[in-house]
């Protein structure tokens, strides 16, 4: 007995199939034991389904049960989404904590502007000079070698011991050594 | 609601936080140490000033390089004192020999040699421990005058 012949077995049984079909099937049945056998099994497997299958019954009307989910989900829509208090506690957190890592990297820049590497940035060779008195001239030596910014003052009134010097009158506040 | 409370929060960090950084930049401005010492060249062994006494080797040493045609050097005096930020301070190193010392932005300072009471040069450079600033120049009797100005730690 193919799977086709069982279905339309099930369905004879339940009353499902037109009348002609029907007839072929009870004759079938009458004939052949094998679908008598099933068809007998069937009927009693559909008593013990028919009188134990379990009624639930709602304590309150189908439309009003529904209308009562229906308010839920649009109440749940309504309300504003708070955040989670983990994520509103990372955020408390966090917005101090950038702004305090803003201002100590802000601070280390500074420091990195202030102190330059000495061997880089070439601000250390610009130096400003101004001779303030008109008796001496200057030279200047800088050696990189020993870290050493040299100012050699000459005084010009020992160097240019010229006679013929028409502002030595204007010299006579001078001393010989410009500091000793 | 939160919205608006998100936003004002982070507005204020914006307006606080250079405020913060400017206080810091400004904050780094500070006072330096630096010492002055006046120092004798010449080539007589003995100092005729009973107070020279001569300088250690390793200045010798250092001095010897830019000044060969001196070989001894004499410590006359010795001042260290600090500068505070975006001021000055005097350096007396002899009655002759005084320096103005200014620290200035950058940080870089302005020195100024005063000889007998009336400036005779400035000089704006940058200065770093462990460099020497120096003014020299001839004395009397072959021999020569030497400053040099060093930054101290603090």
């Amino acid at each position: 007995m193919d799977t086709e012949l069982m279905l339309k077995l099930q369905s004879w049984v339940d009353g499902e199939l037109p009348a002609s079909e029907a007839a072929r099937i009870a004759e079938l049945v009458r004939t052949d034991t094998a679908a008598a056998a099933l068809a007998a099994e069937l009927r009693m497997t559909r008593g013990f389904l028919a009188g134990n299958e379990p009624e639930v019954k709602l304590p309150e009307s189908r439309e009003f049960h529904w209308s009562k989910i229906q308010r839920a989900i649009e109440r749940a829509e309504a309300e504003p989404r708070e955040s989670l208090p983990w994520v509103a506690a990372l955020r408390r957190f966090l917005v101090p904590v950038s702004g305090l890592a803003l201002v100590a990297f802000l601070t280390v820049l500074s420091i990195g502007i202030f102190n330059r590497n000495p061997s880089g940035t070439g601000d250390e060779l610009l130096v400003e000079e101004e001779t303030l008195s008109r008796h001496v001239d200057t030279t200047t030596y800088n050696s990189q070698a020993n870290n050493m910014y040299v100012v050699y003052i000459i005084n010009k009134d020992v160097v240019d011991d010229d006679p013929m010097d028409l502002d030595s009158d204007l010299d006579e506040d001078m001393d010989d050594s410009v500091i000793q | 609601m939160i919205f608006t409370r998100f936003f004002s929060r982070r507005f204020r960090l914006l307006f606080l936080a250079p405020i913060l950084s400017l206080t810091a930049i400004g904050a780094h401005a500070e006072e330096i140490k630096l010492e002055a010492k006046l120092i004798w060249a010449s080539n007589e062994k003995n100092s005729p000033k009973k107070e020279h006494k001569p300088v250690d080797e390793a200045t010798a040493a250092k001095l010897s390089k830019p000044f060969p045609q001196w070989k001894y050097f004499f410590a006359e005096t010795n001042v260290v004192k600090t500068v505070p930020s975006r001021g000055s301070n005097r350096f007396v190193l002899s009655k002759e020999c005084t320096l103005e010392i200014a620290e200035l932005e950058g940080p870089r300072v302005e020195v100024k040699l005063i000889g007998n009471g009336k400036p005779v040069h400035k000089t704006i450079k940058e200065i770093k421990k462990g460099g020497w600033f120096v003014y020299t120049g001839d004395d009397k009797h072959e021999s020569a005058w030497i400053v040099i100005v060093t930054q101290l730690e603090k």
